[in-house]
């Protein structure tokens, strides 16, 4: 019953505090005002720290990079254990009984909804695809769902398209089961919440790169480690957000529901999940989302389809290749994010009234069903099941000439502006070098130091022993070198985004036409899984550092844009309006009310560059960037785990890091992370 | 003063058409402490201190202290008082919705605080529904599937629970909007689903939780008087909570009006308002027309032999100012009468003492 008794865990033993505070407070001297900033005395703690421990260290370990002596070696270790893996798949119990059966579970259902797909045919699978997408989410989404379908096929893409949905119906239905009913622990019990928030947090911080390795440890390069990984990157935004919808029910609503005497389960069926279905469709729209884009990127374990297409082709530098099988994903991404959007804008209205009684309820879902059969029954007859082969528009050839034209006359020489190779070059030059050189530079005590002094600053202790905790962690792991590249390429990149994405979404702020003519491009930027930024800008710049930076800028930037117009249109008007009565201008509304007010936003903005710039940082080791997206990729094309593994964690103590410095306050959820 | 008011002791009201029967809730010594070792404070010599005070000894909150009071079969019960003074808490406590930290509370002679489960069920099933401030809709669902949601938790069919809503959808004169949602609704509106959802389990008791403190005053009118008429109606027991002054005048047979958990005065609006028994109440009246909530059985003074079978005749319970106007019109005395027999006379000097608020006074000097 919810009429328990509330006990706070409070001892009554703070009888006297009433009574001994406040009579010195209203005293100001200068000393006193800087004892009592918080910010003051965490940096004063911080530099009698540091006066201790950097003599030691220096006087012990004095070396730029992380000394030798304090690392431990574990890639013998972990090549035993990925031996001994290797060796036992076949007989050891708990991978016959155990993974073995997940790995087949998974293959069959793949095999299954494969097979299904196929037999629909492409008629039937286009027919089906739009009548459901009119059903939930109206007509226009349904013209989108037809054309994109359509492309799809043109382009000769039909194959791939299918194995990627197939891949990706199983792992969605999995991630929302396992993340639903995680999330419905989480919403229920207040110790399975506390249990589980730091973990999805966390989990949502780190880059998919990260998840691969583990997987491919237990299950092995093909589709099934494909899946896992998938699941394990999906699930979590769907946990998350079905607990926070549990949470966040109306409490006055359960009282009376309560009060009417419901019974516990009456309760959750009738009141509390149905007033979370707005976050719960939320959630399974997170989750394909976030399906999508490590479906695609898990083509790197042996995933097939889509994300394969793009992978091979980017590893010979196929633009026109890449594009062809680049664009199926991106239009897949935009459909299933619109039909799963607009079903959820659609819950809060009631159910439509007009139109004919067949077009509503079951009815119209017994007509969508038959048209599919038979649309279906109409192809097979008609001819393939797959696309007709006569249909495909080949685009690789045009786009690969266009490709080389760029290259021609793009990429040095423009008169002026220069060319991009020419401004890829000058970024590495001028900006990752010196940043890289001097943090390989920088002596490791005092790394550890600005991270611990950055995340005091803006966390409480425990987010600044984690960080440094995670800092220390990457030292001891023996990968300092490659994991403060990847930190100068993520600092560098970020910086570029966060000067853009500020400005722009300050000017957004202001101008409502420039808003209006953004919100489009930001939408389907948003929804791009990560991976298919790397076409364009391996077009531009080619390979190296600077396309992955660009191609983070450009991923991150639409998130930061975002929140940042955001945070400042939701500045409490009164405030502005009397700014303005004051007669303030335009520039000191602007410096001395929007973005003091607006700092949340900002920060929560930082934060997200940060963490969405790292994801694809890492992932630009498949376009040639280094450093330890590198390693993972080349531990996972040598059989190498050990190195892939070594570099996975120190993505994860990164990731860890680079959030706990920037982590604000509070969080929000965020989309495509 | 003393002899006309009688505070904490609830055995003496006037009941309208029900002397002998059995209270429906009859609470004793009822205590809900917040915090923490909250069990160990009534009964203890913290149990004396102030509010504050207990809050900075013991770190607990005392939103009901040592309430009792019974609520007789179908009257009016309003619980009155000021933000914070733990009426909410204590109408919550009637269903155990809130768990109380000790006392002791009976439904028709039945211990609320030993039912199980099934039995606390079967009660807020059956027989005491709630209205709510703040509505407490189920957004997602129909006017008439919110009207049947208490029935269909009780494992009602759908097609009498929603021919028996789409009654009560009617008598709360919400015909015409069954198929709409909570969320296109006025609340006015709103809240009659509340109350419809309320009547639809067909409860012994109503419990009213502030249901009209959302409401802007027009609708809020409206909606008591509503209220009045169910009553007029059904005759049901209904307990009710606010803390606006009218609307306890205007609905309660009696008014238990509380201050920081306790009760401070408990009585018939005319009694709250003809004898308050301390400066708090005293204050809390000052502004309310006096004329309008005393009768002349209290304005009245005995009659002369003269003056026993001569002009107009009032029933005792007319309000002062229905008998100013009588008085008016006639010019002379007006006669109090009850079953034919005389019980006083009203005059231009007593009525005018009771507008100016003299006839507390005049009763404790006599």
């Amino acid at each position: 019953m919810s009429a328990t008794t509330t006990r706070p865990s409070t001892d009554p033993a703070t009888e006297p505090a009433a009574g001994g505070t406040a009579p010195d407070e209203t005293r100001p001297s200068p000393l006193s005002a800087v004892v009592r900033s918080r910010a003051a005395r965490k940096l004063a703690v911080l530099v009698v720290i540091a006066a201790v421990l950097v003599p030691l260290a220096h006087a012990k370990w004095a070396s730029g990079s992380w000394p030798g002596a304090l690392t431990v070696d574990v890639s013998e270790p972990l090549g035993k254990a990925s031996d001994w893996i290797i060796d036992n798949r076949d007989s050891h119990w708990i991978f016959l009984y155990f993974f073995g059966h997940i790995s087949n579970a998974v293959i069959i259902c793949v095999r299954v909804v494969y097979v299904v797909l196929l037999t629909l045919g492409w008629a039937g699978v286009t027919a089906a695809s739009t009548l459901l997408a009119w059903r939930v989410a109206g007509v226009r989404v349904a013209v989108t769902t037809l054309v994109s379908f359509a492309v799809c096929g043109l382009l000769g893409m039909w194959v791939p398209t299918m194995q990627t949905l197939a891949l990706m119906a199983v792992a969605v239905t999995a991630s929302v089961v396992i993340g639903g009913l995680l999330g419905l622990a989480g919403g229920l019990s207040e110790r399975a919440f506390r249990a589980l928030r730091p973990i999805l947090d966390t989990m949502q911080v780190l880059p998919a790169f990260a998840y691969l390795l583990p997987v491919v440890l237990i299950f092995g390069i093909g589709v099934p480690g494909a899946v896992l990984a998938t699941v394990i990157y999906a699930a979590p935004p769907m946990a998350r957000l079905t607990a926070l919808g549990l949470r966040g029910a109306d409490a006055g609503v359960l009282e009376a529901v309560a009060s009417l005497g419901a019974t516990w389960r009456q309760r959750l069926l009738s009141a509390r999940l149905p007033l979370a279905r707005k976050e719960l469709l939320l959630g399974v729209n997170q989750t394909i989302m976030m399906a999508l884009s490590m479906a695609v990127i898990a083509s790197v374990i042996g995933g097939g389809g889509l994300g394969d297409r793009v992978y091979q082709a980017l590893s010979s530098v196929d633009v026109g290749k890449a594009l062809a099988a680049g664009l199926p994903i991106v239009l897949l991404a935009v459909v299933m994010d619109r039909t799963t959007a607009s079903a959820g804008e659609r819950l809060g209205e009631p159910p439509a009234e007009d139109g004919h009684r067949l077009l509503r309820g079951w009815p119209a879902w017994a007509g969508v069903g038959v048209i599919t059969v038979v649309v279906a029954l109409i192809g097979r007859l008609a001819g393939s099941q797959t696309w007709p082969t006569g249909w495909a528009i080949p685009i690789e050839e045009p786009v690969n000439q266009f490709k080389d034209w760029m290259v021609d006359h793009l990429y040095t020489g423009v008169p002026v502006v220069g060319g991009t190779a020419e401004w890829a070059s000058d970024y590495v030059k001028w900006i990752l070098d010196p940043l890289r050189e001097g943090l390989q530079g920088l002596p490791w005590y005092a790394v550890l130091l600005i991270v611990a002094t950055l995340a005091w600053l803006i966390g409480t202790w425990a987010t600044a022993l984690t960080a440094t905790a995670a800092m220390a962690a990457i030292g001891v792991l023996g990968v300092w070198e490659p994991s403060m590249d990847t930190l100068s390429q993520v600092l560098a990149a970020v910086f570029v985004t966060l000067v853009l994405g500020f400005a722009i979404g300050i000017a957004a702020a202001r101008s409502t036409r420039l808003e209006r003519l953004l919100r489009p491009v930001l939408d389907v930027c948003q929804t791009m899984p990560q991976f298919v930024y790397l076409i364009p800008v391996v077009a531009l710049f080619g390979v190296g550092r600077a396309p992955a930076a660009a191609a983070a800028i450009v991923y991150a930037l639409p998130a930061v844009i975002r929140i940042t117009t955001q945070g400042l249109r939701n500045v409490d008007p009164a405030a502005l309006e009397s700014a303005r009565s004051l007669g303030a201008t335009q520039g000191q509304q602007l410096r001395q009310v929007q973005l003091p007010l607006a700092r949340p936003a900002l920060l929560l903005a930082v934060n997200q560059g940060v963490v969405l710039v790292l994801a694809v940082v890492i992932i630009g080791g498949l376009v040639g960037s280094g450093a330890l997206g590198y390693d993972v990729v080349f531990g996972l094309a040598q059989g190498d785990l050990a190195t892939g593994l070594v570099a996975g964690a120190a993505i994860v103590c990164l990731g860890l890091m680079l959030d706990r410095v920037t982590q604000p306050t509070s969080r929000r959820d965020r989309k495509g992370a | 003063m003393a002899t006309t008011v009688v505070p904490e002791t609830p055995d003496t009201p006037r009941i309208p058409e029900s002397g002998e029967r059995a209270p429906v809730f009859s609470v004793r010594d009822l205590w809900k402490v917040f915090g923490p070792k909250a069990d160990r404070i009534p009964g203890s010599a913290e149990a004396e201190l102030s509010a504050g005070e207990l809050r900075a000894r013991t770190g607990c909150t005392a939103a009901v202290r040592e309430v009792s009071f019974d609520v007789q079969p179908g009257e009016v019960f309003v619980v009155m008082g000021l933000s914070g003074s733990g009426k909410s808490t204590l109408v919550r406590c009637l269903t155990r919705l809130i768990e109380p930290t000790s006392g002791t509370l009976k439904i028709d002679g039945e211990d609320v605080l030993a039912m199980d489960k099934a039995r606390l069920r079967d009660l807020r099933r059956h027989r005491a529904a709630m209205v709510f401030q703040h509505f407490g809709l189920l957004p997602h669902r129909s006017v008439l599937d919110n009207v049947a949601y208490g029935l269909e938790i009780q494992g009602v069919g759908k097609a009498e629970r929603r021919a028996k809503a789409a009654e009560v959808v009617e008598k709360v004169g919400l015909t015409g909007l069954e198929r709409r949602r909570p969320g296109q609704l006025s609340g006015g509106q709103q809240q009659r689903v509340g109350l419809a959802r309320a009547l639809a389990v067909d409860p012994e008791v109503l419990l009213f939780d502030e249901p009209f403190s959302a409401l802007d005053p027009l609708i809020r009118r409206d909606m008591q008087e509503e209220v009045i008429r169910l009553h007029h109606e059904e005759g049901r027991t209904m307990v009710f909570i606010t803390h606006d002054l009218s609307e306890a005048l205007r609905l309660g047979d009696r008014i238990m009006l509380m201050r920081d958990g306790g009760i401070v005065q408990l009585g018939t609006p005319e009694e709250i308002v003809g004898s308050p028994a301390d400066d708090y109440v005293r204050d809390f009246v000052r502004d309310v027309p006096r004329e309008q909530v005393l009768t002349v059985r209290r304005a009245m003074r005995p009659a002369t032999s003269d003056e026993q079978d001569g002009g107009p005749a009032l029933a005792p319970g007319t309000t002062v100012a229905d008998a100013i106007e009588a008085v008016a019109r006639t010019g002379g005395p007006a006669r109090v009468v009850d079953g034919g027999r005389c019980l006083g006379v009203v005059d231009h000097a007593c009525l005018l003492s009771v507008v100016a608020g003299l006839d507390g006074k005049e009763v404790a000097a006599a």
